[in-house]
């Protein structure tokens, strides 16, 4: 008997020790549920809300972080009874975090995804809520420019409302320009080479590339590819009628490697990572860089900024259009379907996206919105450069999507390696189109 | 060696919840990978099983692969052939250095260093001389121009550049295991030596070196299996570029599930290094265990 209750009191302290330690199950807390004093008759809508809002601003000193504190903070004010918890995440990191979340269907309240392919995988696993019928209130969907919204449909269901809609321009510095004795932008691929190496022969950088994040280049290498073979190239490639042993596909490897060897790129430029690149540009290190048009306000704010401009991407050998543009459609916010508040989470989706305009008009962030925006640019102060970059995308006449919103992450990925692989050693066109056709085959 | 006098099953309650932890964190994990390894999945959508077919890829039609374990077991056989340089210094630093405390702890400085600051550092030190390099502009101004090189961008010579950073950064580590393996071994049985005329390099031979074995082999253990699992010096640096040229196993791993959105293959690349990891571990084991028996 004895022993017996000694055994029970070690069996016990044991038990004890274990629940405490045992991983797993980390017990969600109810602090949605706190409902403040006795009264059950009160109104479903007074009910305490958390949202957690998932969002790739962690910079508070960039435009976009401010508008997205400010509106978060007026919704607050006005809903007393909801929280908003943002989770600010670089654009990497939140990609990884996200599908680890996906992976265990814990999808934040709202959440960031990209355009088209990109989201695709998510819309099929049934993870985001349809926003048709949100985005029937308060006239928000007849805010957005028209088409954009197509991106982010599946099924005739909108899955995703964008931050902003971008097109690939060619920043490029003015007083540098000056300083070689070129007198205007290039508009044809060969003035393009001759400015390079006028701008080397000077010992000036021509261009930056963030290389290490390989989109970068691949970014640049499909603004080769609309010009030699014209919008919906990989397109075609999906429906069969073309495939990437293509002339138009070698000939804008051709085009691209002739950049390379020009010395277009600054030295090590497949180990400098975005940031460092932008970097470069901002602090008058480089001539030229290729991005997109979201950069504008931190090129406009920045030391270069008065001797910014822009330019379209030229025409190559010859052929295409420069009216037409590498499109980027921006990143965009989702709606989880397993949200516990889905109908309080489309409340302040629907609210931060029609305050979305305004706000970022008066944050001098405006140019590059998906959406309509009332007031006139170069009355409220905007600068040359937004004025220059707002007149390029008044006249955009099409274009197409990058490579990895077209093609699924498998094949996206051999080609952004294929295009950083250029950088460094010269390659066989053929061969590279052919590496293409084989990704693209055995990840169909 | 009794002397608690405490049941075993009180022991086994014990040490359950660390096991429990152990078993959460290593072993949950490791089947988990093996399951969706034979899956072909995005990580998100539906499963497709699909066997073994993960494996026969990755071994039989993967290009990236067979480069990515070349990459890692040469890197492994570096950072083991430094052991003994490590060992070297500290019997260097043990002999002739009087206050050889203050040396150690300066070596040891860069194990402490977070990675991501030591994957900066050397980014900058290795840059091209037009960006500030260290090396490049330092090799310029002693007229050695065509020793110059992109040392992180040009494929042939990339992935030294990042072993030399991981070996400069785990020097200390070993030294200060080495060292403290040395500082244990009594001194009378020195002292005996000298009486029986083995000083100097000849003590260290018949004495220091048979000694240290034990630590030697943890040294060797930690090099191999830390190697092998490298991944974060060169996401940082080069993240596995240009065109795959610094990609180790760790890393196609990650690109393969993470980027490519394989997940199922990812955990099949896994699933091939926890393997690896055992068998290395084991045949290091043995061949030190027969080493010892033949010194002791």
């Amino acid at each position: 008997m004895r022993k017996s209750t000694k055994w029970m009191s070690v069996a016990l302290a044991g038990a004890l020790t274990v629940s405490l330690a045992a991983c797993g199950s980390d017990s969600k807390d109810n602090e949605t549920n706190t409902s403040n004093g006795g009264s059950t008759t009160e109104t479903p809508k007074a009910e305490n809300v958390t949202i957690t809002f998932q969002n790739i601003y962690p910079d508070p000193s960039t435009p976009a972080a401010k508008i997205l504190d400010k509106i978060v903070k007026q919704y607050e004010a006005e809903h007393t009874n909801v929280k908003i918890e943002l989770d600010s995440l670089n654009t990497d990191q939140q990609k990884a975090k996200l599908k680890t979340q996906a992976a265990s269907k814990e999808v934040p309240d709202i959440t960031i995804v990209n355009p088209a392919a990109q989201m695709k995988d998510y819309v099929d696993a049934g993870l985001f809520a349809p926003l048709n019928d949100m985005l029937d209130k308060n006239g928000l969907k007849d805010t957005f420019q028209e088409g954009i919204l197509n991106w982010y449909s599946f099924n005739d269901n909108v899955y995703a409302l964008p931050d902003g809609n971008n097109v690939a321009v060619m920043f490029y510095n003015k007083k540098l320009f000056a300083d070689a004795g070129i007198a205007a932008p290039p508009t044809t691929f060969e003035e393009l080479l001759a400015d390079v190496k006028i701008l080397k022969d000077k010992g000036i950088t021509p261009m930056v590339m963030g290389e290490k994040d390989t989109w970068t280049g691949s970014f640049l290498f499909m603004n080769i590819l609309l010009r030699t073979n014209g919008p919906g190239f990989l397109q075609s490639v999906v429906d069969g009628s073309k495939n990437f042993s293509d002339p138009a596909f070698t000939e804008a490897v051709d085009a691209f490697q002739q950049l390379v060897q020009a010395g277009a790129f600054q030295d090590g430029a497949t180990s400098m990572d975005y940031n460092a690149a932008e970097n470069l540009f901002k602090t008058g290190k480089s001539a030229m860089y290729f991005m997109g048009s979201w950069a504008t306000g931190a090129i406009d704010q920045s030391t270069i900024g008065p001797d910014a401009g822009v330019f379209k991407f030229p025409t190559v050998n010859g052929k295409g259009n420069t009216d037409e543009y590498m499109l980027a459609p921006g990143s965009a916010f989702a709606i989880s379907a397993n949200s516990k508040h889905v109908e309080a989470t489309k409340d302040f989706l629907n609210y931060f996206m029609l305050q979305f305009p305004k706000v970022s008009f008066d944050e001098k962030n405006a140019v590059t919105l998906a959406q309509k925006v009332d007031g006139d640019f170069a009355a409220a102060g905007y600068s040359p450069l937004q004025m220059e970059v707002a007149g390029i995308k008044g006249a955009v006449k099409g274009g197409d999507l990058s490579f990895d919103n077209t093609m699924n992450p498998a094949t996206s990925q051999v080609h952004l390696t294929s295009i950083q692989n250029l950088f460094v050693q010269k390659v066989d066109s053929a061969s590279v189109g052919k590496e293409h056709q084989t990704a693209y085959d055995s990840n169909k | 060696m009794n002397a608690l006098k405490v049941p075993a099953r009180t022991i086994a309650l014990f040490v359950l919840p660390c096991l429990l932890l152990y078993v959460c964190l290593v072993f949950v994990p490791i089947f988990y990978s093996m399951y969706t390894s034979t899956f072909d999945w995005n990580g998100i959508g539906v499963k497709k099983y699909i066997g073994l077919d993960n494996y026969v890829n990755i071994l039989y039609h993967d290009k990236v692969f067979w480069p990515a374990v070349k990459h890692t077991l040469l890197f492994a056989v570096f950072s083991m052939l430094e052991i003994p340089v490590a060992l070297l210094i500290a019997t260097l630093l043990n002999r002739y250095v009087r206050k050889p405390n203050f040396f150690v702890s300066a070596y040891f400085v860069p194990v402490i260093l977070s990675v991501v600051i030591i994957g900066q550092l050397w980014k900058t030190i290795y840059n091209p001389a037009s960006l500030g390099g260290m090396i490049n502009q330092t090799l310029d101004s002693l007229g050695l121009h065509s020793w110059t090189h992109s040392w992180l961008t040009e494929p042939d010579i990339a992935m030294y550049a990042l072993y030399f950073v991981a070996l400069w950064q785990y020097l200390g580590y070993h030294l200060l295991i080495q060292f403290t393996g040395i500082s244990n071994i009594p001194t009378e049985i020195y002292e005996a030596a000298k009486i029986d005329g083995a000083e100097g390099f000849k003590a260290d031979w018949h004495i220091t070196f048979p000694l240290v074995v034990p630590i030697f082999k943890i040294s060797i253990i930690l090099a191999f299996i830390g190697s092998l699992q490298s991944f974060d010096m060169i996401m940082v640096m080069t993240g596995g570029g240009p065109a795959h040229a610094t990609d180790v196993i760790a890393t196609h791993m990650y690109n393969m599930s993470f980027a490519s959105s394989k997940f199922g293959y990812g955990s099949a690349i896994a699933i091939i290094l926890v393997i690896v990891c055992l068998v290395a571990t084991v045949i290091i084991n043995t061949a030190f265990n027969k080493l010892e028996k033949k010194i002791g």
